[in-house]
């Protein structure tokens, strides 16, 4: 008899088939690994587990019972605990509440905390874990990131008897670990293995998931393959399996002339969360950062535009090196946050006001007074080039559909004819015919001769744009590689370490 | 919740409220409300009021506050009046009292631009600080007497006549001239935008390349040098100065720009409606001193329309959150 099974499960959110067709199977005493690329249907089985959301159609057995999970304390009662890569944790309290945090304290005296009892209990949960090096009354605050996990593990842990824990699902656990971290937590694993608990693995990261778990599942699309025994598989059947058949992207990718000038050139830059990365763009390049999760794409940029602690940069030969955004800007910089909503927009003003922001100093009188007239001209001027739809430049930015607001995100980086233009998920959350104009005016900047980095998770994306992507891995440029004859499933395996190209 | 009723009532509730306060005023005061006089000594008893506002307009319009403006009012006015008593003159007074409302203002502004405080804490702090030091420095008494020029204290109760023995008071051109200034350095200059930008979105702002930093500093010794001139046109109007004469100023001026804010489209501090905002307290403030209504009764009416005037507008408001 299975621990947990799942049968079948399907879920759409408004139209949008999240889950398809998803099966698999815990047995007491294994880790089963779930993998699948982003969007593949791994956070919407999670959430059904934990109650947060309802399957549309499908099973769910836990121990053999047919169960039905409506919300958080269903799962909680049929045993389940999740441990989430955000380590939700309340940092100001002392490690023995957070074990106990949402759930009784113990009590004496009718009804205050018995502080002592609650000691001791969060002192046996760490025991039972090998974790006796966090004392219970050390507030969580100062712990390193590793034992906080191991804090929420053991609050996981807490014996209740009218609920035992019997599977923990966990996701990406080790996203935000060290080595030897990480090492900890397979200990815990281990342990947890030999107590016959079941344990759901969700990771990215092949070789762990290789070396830790029992059986594979990999979702793709929605739908769940028949699990593999680990011991049979390989990193290249996986990856296979995770991109679905190997094809080449269609669309054109612009001809990279080897003989143009140096656009941009980077040496030895360091910067926070970043190792000393050195390459070059050509004019007319576009240059695509890849890398898995927390690579360091997003700091890069960032401290292209000013967080830069050391090495230089240089734009078609001249040294530049912005001490911040606002001089970033008058060098010739531009940048495309990632969230457009928190970082780049003002939802509340104009879409002139929005667009003009960087560049008000060449669009006034003196440098001193706004010249709105210029301001909406230029506006305008953008806003065709992106194609925006809008009722004009007077319409505030929050009344626009996620794909316009990004696009006045572009109208703001190309008004200003960047010399260098940097791009942070440039087409997240943007529908396909936005992806598809954004995409044609960024070819349309490199062939003028600007040099374009684009940091970006979706791989066939950086495949269709880019003539060259450089992988990075935990803030070290791993290598460069030319996107010419390359699949995202050969650019996949690039991330994952694989030297073969 | 997005009828057009209820948007006009969210939009132009505030107003609506005020025309029916004017209108109940001047039904029971026939003689003596809505009379020249009456009108223009409300603009000068609203003078201070209305340059502290603007000023407070230019750091709210950055998100932040500073509720230091009232004592930094009493204590330029101190400061003044110990430049006369030691025999400087009035320009000399004058000068060293805005300087000092410069320096605390850009203190004020270094502190939580460069050192990162929160605004609304430093300023609490800042605020007891130069109270403090305005009753250190004049012994907690009001001072007063012959040292303090006539020139001063005249410029207060001058104006330009208008006939029908009617003057334009001094005090009244000075407090709208301060708002002009401040309307065109907000509504009409690049660091006014950006002050918009900083106060919509701080961080997407400082990407876009706005210089938080310098333009935070400025703003708050902006905010002290009209706290400074407030307090010089109090002093000059009651021709002495004692170390609690700004102390109401504070409230009264973040409860103009809050009325102010209700009255604009997205709910932004923007001058002209500060100015609105002041006419409000003024205009009810007077009309209830005429009715012999306690001071008490008028605080307790005028937090209520506060509150109430920020309640519709916020009527049905925020979008998709």
């Amino acid at each position: 008899m299975s621990l947990l099974s799942v049968a079948r499960l399907a879920k759409t959110y408004g139209g949008a088939a999240a889950l398809r067709d998803a099966s698999l199977t815990i047995e007491a005493g294994e880790v089963h690994a779930l993998m699948g690329e982003n969007g593949a249907g791994k956070s919407t089985l999670i959430r059904i587990l934990a109650g947060v959301v309802q399957a549309d159609s499908g099973e769910i057995t836990v121990a053999g019972e047919p169960a039905s999970i409506a919300n958080a304390r269903d799962a909680y009662r049929l045993g389940l605990r999740f441990l989430h890569q955000e380590l939700n944790v309340a940092s100001r309290l002392s490690v023995a509440e957070n074990i106990f945090l949402g759930r009784a304290y113990p009590t004496r005296w009718g009804g205050l905390v018995d502080w002592a009892a609650l000691r001791d209990r969060a002192s046996a949960a760490l025991a039972a874990l090998s974790a006796s090096h966090i004392a219970p009354e050390t507030i969580v605050g100062r712990l390193a990131v590793g034992d906080r996990m191991i804090v929420k593990i053991a609050s996981t842990f807490v014996d209740d008897a009218s609920a035992p824990g019997r599977i923990f699902v966990m996701d990406e656990p080790t996203a935000a670990l060290t080595s030897e971290e990480s090492e900890r937590l397979f200990r815990i694993l281990d342990e947890l293995q030999r107590r016959r608990a079941g344990v759901l693995y969700v990771s990215h990261r092949i070789e762990e998931v290789l070396r830790i778990s029992n059986r594979i599942t990999v979702l793709r699309d929605g739908v769940s393959q028949s699990p593999i025994a680990t011991a049979e598989a390989t990193r290249e059947m996986l990856i296979e399996r995770m991109t679905g058949r190997t094809r080449l992207e269609a669309a054109a990718r612009p001809r990279q002339s080897t003989n143009a000038r140096v656009a941009l050139s980077v040496d030895r830059l360091t910067g926070k969360g970043l190792e000393e990365i050195s390459f070059d763009v050509r004019e007319g390049e576009i240059l695509g950062l890849a890398g898995l999760g927390d690579a360091g794409g997003d700091r890069l940029l960032r401290a292209l535009m000013g967080a830069m602690t050391g090495g230089s940069v240089a734009i078609a030969g001249e040294g530049v090196r912005p001490r911040g955004p606002a001089e970033g800007w008058r060098r010739g910089l531009a940048y495309v946050p990632r969230e457009r909503r928190s970082e780049g927009l003002l939802l509340s003003q104009s879409i002139s006001d929005n667009v003009a922001l960087p560049h008000l100093n060449r669009l006034s009188h003196l440098r001193l007074f706004l010249n709105r007239l210029a301001e909406r001209a230029e506006t305008a001027a953008v806003g065709r080039r992106v194609r925006l739809r809008a009722t004009g430049p007077r319409q505030r930015a929050w009344r626009l559909s996620g794909g316009n607001q990004q696009k006045v995100m572009f109208a703001r980086a190309v008004a200003g004819a960047p010399r260098l233009l940097l791009l942070d998920e440039p087409t997240r959350g943007v529908d396909v015919a936005a992806r598809f104009d954004i995409h044609a005016l960024l070819r349309e900047i490199a062939a003028a001769g600007a040099a374009v980095v684009i940091a970006s998770s979706d791989r066939e994306e950086l495949l269709a744009l880019c003539s060259r992507i450089a992988i990075l891995t935990d803030g070290r440029l791993s290598r460069i590689v030319p996107a010419e004859g390359l699949t995202a499933a050969r650019l996949l395996a690039l991330c994952y370490g694989d030297d073969r190209v | 919740m997005n009828s057009p009723a209820i948007a006009f009532v969210r939009r132009h509730g505030t107003l609506i409220g005020v025309a029916l306060v004017v209108v109940y005023f001047w039904l029971h005061l026939p003689a003596t409300f809505l009379t020249g006089r009456n009108l223009l000594n409300i603009s000068q008893q609203m003078s201070m009021l209305t340059v502290v506002a603007s000023t407070m307009t230019v750091v709210m319009a950055m998100g932040d506050f500073d509720l230091s403006v009232g004592s930094m009012a009493s204590l330029a006015g101190v400061v003044a009046a110990l430049v006369f008593l030691a025999g400087g003159s009035t320009a000399v007074a004058i000068g060293v009292a805005l300087s000092a409302g410069l320096v605390g203002g850009l203190l004020n502004g270094f502190l939580v631009a460069y050192v990162g405080i929160l605004p609304f804490i430093l300023t609490l702090g800042a605020m007891t600080v130069y109270g403090g030091l305005a009753f250190w420095l004049s012994g907690g008494k009001t001072l007063f007497g012959s040292a303090i020029p006539h020139g001063f204290s005249d410029f207060a109760r001058s104006g330009i006549p208008l006939g029908f023995d009617l003057t334009f008071p001094n005090l009244t051109l000075l407090a709208l001239l301060s708002a002009a200034l401040v309307w065109v350095f907000l509504e009409q200059t690049v660091a006014g935008r950006r002050l918009y930008a900083i106060g919509d979105n701080a961080e997407a702002a400082r990407l876009a390349g706005v210089p938080v930093r310098p333009l935070r500093f400025a703003s708050f010794g902006l905010a002290g040098v009209g706290a400074a001139l407030a307090g010089l046109m109090y002093a000059s109007r009651v021709a002495s100065a004692n170390p609690t004469q700004g102390s109401g100023l504070m409230l009264d001026a973040i409860a103009a720009v809050f009325l102010g804010q209700t009255m604009t489209e997205e709910g932004e501090p923007r001058v002209l409606a500060t100015l609105a905002g002041v006419l409000i307290i003024g205009v009810l403030g007077n009309g209830l001193t005429q009715m012999n209504v306690d001071s008490y009764v008028r605080d307790m009416l005028t937090g209520a329309i506060v509150i109430a005037a920020v309640a519709t507008s916020s009527l049905g408001r925020r979008r998709g959150e």
